[in-house]
């Protein structure tokens, strides 16, 4: 009865979709109440509210890296080239306090005073396999990290995750994501799409 | 919409002013203008009209430049008591509030959050649209245990008014046939998935007198021909609600009453206009219109009519009937009695508990429903209780954990966007909804010297939950964790968010400060809603409550609403009014 609708689509083939969904759930619309109805899913996307930054390059691109390490390209997108560092620095500086702003610049100083340390060498410089083993012993406060270190990876890497699956690859490629799914269906085996579900929000 | 059907100035006496435009407003506009009353709609917020003024409609997250949340300036400037709504987000934030503009005083040490919605729709746009019918227990529970003066109604009374106002909104649910939580008018019911059955199973197997059924909710599941002509369709299960909702596939005042009453052509509105408090002539002893604040201007005008609903909110009215003072009525208009303010009531929410599920790994659900389950009152029904008194009921889901359960656990790579790529284990919660009893110490007046930007004296909101309430929270959470266990969940943990952040006031269920009674002595409202000291002066919103129950209360605005609207066309036309 509910046509199938594509995810992850454009406004345009949103907008003729939803259209086509109107006609075939019987409803009687005039053209201008339709076009009102198709012109309520033409998102309007205002990003002119995104301008400042809290990182400094340096840290930004430690931050590129960690989330690339965090959640890596693989079959669908990486960190990075879901944008998640440039999200999470306008993020930070707008929607955070001044406490959970200290606490991600701390846990970057934190990671690249602990890579100087260890190998004399700058996090950014380092082989992937070290890069893997610091971040590994922080994240079980082994090798002199404490449990404020593992504390602040933690928080790292939910606030890459939320960049991550709340962006257009992580939410529609990573994960399976309907725009209108049309209804609830009780009864669905994981297996017919073989992943979960991203969230809206 | 027709422009023309709003106005800011008009010389005419209407035949009827209804104050407010949300969920008892909506439906009080309609019922009077489908019985041929020429009606004003009086709202103090702007226009937001059907589609059109969704602007955060259809919104991803990766299309808000903060995946739905608000900049913090933003919120704590502006939203510093909205912002603690669950419905509030960047996509939803113009439907609340500015707290900056709608400033309300409490007492050191006893937090209230009053949200609000001051718009054309009011928070009929941001309601959660479960839709229960109270029953006779709830009806009888002042008389039986004495807290409280007596409803002055049974659900006899309101039976019909249920089925009317069910038939037109469109409620979704399963016939059960329970004393203790009446059915509605029903639209099919949505589906439980697998774990939810088992639970299900499991708990009534255990407990003969505790049922685990679906939630009802105002939302087209399946629309009937009379929802069609409203130009509502089904629901989607987008979960994007309070965003507003094109396919008016939920209730609200754009979706449903509205445009029932447009059609009328018996309906105008004036937006953007605040109602200073009541005009009451003592020759006669009726109210003769509102004096109104233009939200914008800051100019003041009035507007007349033979009958007047106030239909503002809980509070709202209140707060109107509070300044609208008289010789006759010097602590407020019909407030002969003295409670007008009093016996202020919320619910209960935010205690339960909540277990993890072995099994389930295949199943998964589509779709993201608007409503879980429930499982009606046994507390002081059919089963005793500990300490307190009155009950609650619990809502109830079961879900996958998802990425934002997981993202902390350890590693890092192509094995952490693996496991994060999988649901994860299946969790089951039970989560109170308490009934607060009528206390004469929860009480709102008006400030003696604060007033709001276009001088309305600001309300003094004195609110705390008493022993009673807190008794019953311990006992929902402990009855939560004692049955998940029983029935074999796994790492069950309970919570009581009162302690921590949960104030009166934020579960937005607001009820009590101009009760109906039996007694003009002892009430404000006779069973008609209507004043018991003006008689062309009918209250049908929460302000009107004389009890708080424990479902949800707006299914019950509604019915009361389309009574006394019935009961005052009736009234008018005798010559009565």
């Amino acid at each position: 009865m509910i046509p199938a609708l594509p995810s992850g689509r454009t406004d345009a083939t949103r907008r003729a979709a939803l259209k086509q969904l109107a006609l075939t759930c019987g409803l009687v619309l005039s053209s201008s109440s339709l076009s009102a109805l198709a012109a309520s899913f033409s998102a309007p996307t205002d990003f002119s509210r995104r301008k400042k930054t809290l990182l400094a390059p340096g840290q930004l691109a430690l931050l590129q890296e960690l989330g690339d390490i965090i959640i890596p390209a693989t079959d669908t997108p990486g960190a990075s080239a879901a944008g998640v560092h440039h999200f999470i620095d306008h993020f930070i500086a707008y929607c955070a306090g001044k406490q959970e702003q200290q606490q991600l610049l701390a846990i970057l100083t934190r990671i690249e005073t602990a890579a100087q340390s260890e190998f004399n060498r700058a996090f950014l410089t380092l082989d992937k396999s070290k890069q893997v083993q610091l971040l590994n012993a922080m994240e079980q406060a082994q090798q002199g990290f404490s449990q404020n270190d593992r504390k602040g990876l933690k928080q790292l890497k939910s606030l890459v995750a939320f960049g991550y699956y709340t962006s257009e690859p992580g939410a529609t490629q990573e994960l399976a994501y309907l725009a209108i799914p049309g209804g609830y269906k009780g009864n669905f085996k994981l297996k017919a799409i073989g992943r979960a579900w991203a969230q809206n929000f | 919409m027709e422009k023309n059907i709003y106005i800011i100035k008009a010389q005419e006496v209407f035949d009827a002013i209804v104050v407010g435009s949300g969920i008892a407003g909506g439906w009080a506009a309609k019922e009077l203008t489908e019985k041929g009353l020429k009606t004003l709609m009086v709202e103090r917020g702007r226009p937001v009209e059907h589609r059109k003024d969704y602007i955060g409609e259809g919104l991803t997250a990766w299309q808000m430049p903060f995946r739905g949340e608000v900049e913090k300036a933003v919120a704590d400037e502006q939203h510093y008591v909205q912002k603690k709504c669950y419905a509030f987000n960047d996509a939803t934030k113009h439907f609340f509030g500015n707290d900056k503009d709608l400033p309300y005083s409490t007492p050191k040490g006893k937090p209230f959050d009053w949200i609000r919605g001051n718009q054309l729709g009011g928070k009929s746009l941001l309601w959660h649209r479960q839709s229960y019918r109270w029953s006779d227990h709830d009806f009888s529970a002042n008389a039986r245990d004495g807290e409280g003066v007596d409803w002055p109604i049974r659900y006899p009374d309101l039976a019909p008014w249920y089925d009317k106002v069910e038939l037109h909104a469109g409620i979704s649910g399963s016939r059960e046939n329970l004393e203790i939580l009446p059915d509605s008018q029903f639209l099919p019911p949505f589906e439980m998935n697998p774990v939810e059955k088992e639970m299900k199973a499991r708990i009534e197997k255990r407990w003969s007198t505790r049922k685990l059924i679906i939630g009802r909710t105002a939302h087209l599941s399946v629309p009937a021909p009379q929802h069609l002509a409203q130009g509502r369709m089904q629901c989607q299960a987008r979960n994007e609600c309070q965003k507003g909702c094109s396919f008016g596939a939920y209730f609200s005042t754009q979706s449903s009453t509205l445009p029932a009453a447009l059609a009328t052509n018996n309906l105008s509105i004036a937006t953007n206009s605040i109602v200073h408090s009541v005009i009451y002539d003592p020759k006669t002893n009726r109210a003769t219109g509102v004096r109104v604040i233009d939200a914008e201007t800051m100019e003041t005008r009035e507007y007349f009519a033979k009958v007047i609903f106030l239909c503002a909110s809980t509070l709202g009215t209140t707060q109107i009937m509070l300044n609208s003072v008289s010789e006759r009525f010097p602590t407020g208009i019909a407030n002969s009695s003295g409670v007008l303010g009093h016996y202020l009531m919320d619910h209960l929410y935010g205690a339960g508990a909540k277990g993890r599920v072995e099994g389930f790994e295949d199943d998964y659900y589509s779709g993201r429903r608007p409503i879980g389950l429930v499982m009606p009152r046994f507390r002081d029904y059919n089963e005793k209780n500990p300490n307190f008194k009155r009950g609650y009921f619990y809502m109830a889901d079961a879900q996958r954990a998802g990425w934002e359960q997981m993202s902390s656990s350890d590693g890092f790579g192509v094995d952490y966007k693996a496991r994060l790529r999988q649901p994860g284990p299946w969790y089951f919660n039970l989560s109170g909804s308490g009934e607060m009893l009528p206390r004469y110490e929860n009480q709102v007046s008006l400030h003696p010297t604060l007033k709001d930007k276009w001088g309305m004296p600001q309300l003094h909101i004195d609110c705390a939950f008493s022993d009673n309430d807190w008794k019953m929270m311990e006992d929902i959470a402990d009855t939560a964790a004692n049955m998940l266990e029983t029935i074999g969940l796994k790492d069950v943990t309970k919570d009581i968010r009162a302690k921590r952040d949960w104030n009166p006031g934020l579960s937005i269920h607001e009820m009590g400060t101009a009760r109906m009674g039996k007694d003009p002595k002892t009430s404000v409202l006779n069973g008609w809603n209507q004043a018991h000291d003006v008689p062309n002066l009918f209250v049908t919103d929460g302000a009107c409550m004389t009890s708080s129950a424990s479902q949800n209360p707006s299914l019950t605005y509604m019915a009361l609403t389309a009574r006394a609207a019935d009961y005052a066309v009736r009234q008018l036309k005798l010559g009565k009014i």
